[in-house]
């Protein structure tokens, strides 16, 4: 087993077992691919995301978790926020320039229900429309700018 | 949550069991790497009391080696920033850091436009590296017509026919230069 897979399998018992509230990881896309994981997240209580039900896709690399993996929303039910793209890319640091080796599935899906918590007014990005055309398929390729920290 | 409770029975007695089932409960989660999320092999500690396997360590400080950061809490961290820990059942203690030197950065081959034409000038960013050299382009080549005469011979006596050959030549290449900066113009 690599040391991707086994921390992979540490983090999956963890999750399982303990899981923080409105975040339930799907086992069954997991068994099938280690590096490819499905987790549903549920918007907190008293949010502007209450009682909605978002898919996130986890893949990881080989070189995990010293390379970040690489998630983005999909599913029928993409949260309309403005750091969160109609194709279901998310513009948050710690999913690439500010990741680190010791975070996590269970906190980067922390900091996303507490992203979406913080939101005062649901709308898109700006540039939601010209991105969503010519962007890569793959969220880690886009050259990110974090300029707005308050949401 | 049964190996929990008969590790509170055997701690009322001093301590003195043998290190067994029960030390495999949540009591090993403190010696954990925050890395590989194992147990800690070959541990270090940071300034920042954040404890690492010195292998995961090491490979997170090779993978963002101008951002050297605590992957827990952030702080400033090195190779020189950190303690080995050497347990009792150590029997050879063996500072991890010396199993696995990080390499000197100067031994390892530079991206391809590092060597150019001005080799002190490491600025690292690709992106500045290749407008530098397009720019520098012209100076290059009228640095070397103007240093023609550094350590060569000096030139042939006039009115020979090397002279009259080394005219014939000068004016050749010049020409050629021309054509080819023409060229490069209209291109």
């Amino acid at each position: 087993m690599t040391s991707m897979e086994k921390r992979l399998q540490k983090e999956l018992q963890a999750l399982t077992k303990d899981p923080p509230a409105g975040v339930i990881v799907n086992t069954e896309s997991v068994s099938q691919n280690m590096s490819e994981w499905i987790v549903d997240l549920y918007g907190a209580p008293g949010s502007l995301y209450d009682g909605e039900k978002f898919q996130l896709s986890f893949k990881f690399s080989p070189r995990y978790p010293f390379d970040s993996p690489q998630v983005m929303f999909i599913g029928p039910n993409i949260p309309v926020h403005p750091h969160v793209y109609s194709n279901g890319h998310i513009c948050l640091s710690i999913l690439t320039d500010d990741w680190s080796p010791a975070l996590s599935v269970t906190s980067v899906c922390l900091s996303i229900v507490s992203m979406l918590s913080s939101c005062q007014e649901k709308k898109r990005p700006p540039d939601n429309a010209i991105y969503v055309k010519t962007c890569s398929k793959n969220p880690k390729k886009t050259r990110w700018f974090y300029h707005d920290d308050t949401v | 949550m049964s190996a929990a409770a008969s590790s509170s029975q055997g701690g009322a007695e001093g301590g003195t069991h043998p290190p067994g089932e029960e030390e495999q409960g949540e009591s090993s989660a403190y010696y954990e790497c925050n890395i590989c999320l194992d147990t800690a092999k070959d541990p270090v500690v940071s300034m920042c009391g954040h404890l690492f396997c010195w292998p995961c360590l090491h490979q997170w400080l090779e993978t963002r080696p101008n951002r050297q950061m605590c992957p827990v809490c952030k702080a400033g961290i090195g190779k020189d920033k950190v303690v080995p820990i050497y347990g009792r059942g150590c029997t050879k203690p063996q500072d991890p850091r010396e199993k696995m030197p990080p390499r000197p950065h100067g031994q390892r081959p530079e991206p391809e436009n590092a060597g150019g034409i001005f080799p002190g000038f490491g600025f690292g960013d690709g992106g500045f590296h290749m407008s530098f050299g397009i720019g520098a382009f012209p100076f290059g080549m009228f640095a070397s017509t103007f240093n023609f005469n550094d350590g060569r011979p000096g030139p042939p006596p006039p009115a020979s026919p090397q002279h009259a050959e080394e005219q014939f030549l000068s004016k050749f290449f010049i020409w050629v230069a021309v054509l080819f900066i023409f060229w490069l113009l209209i291109a």
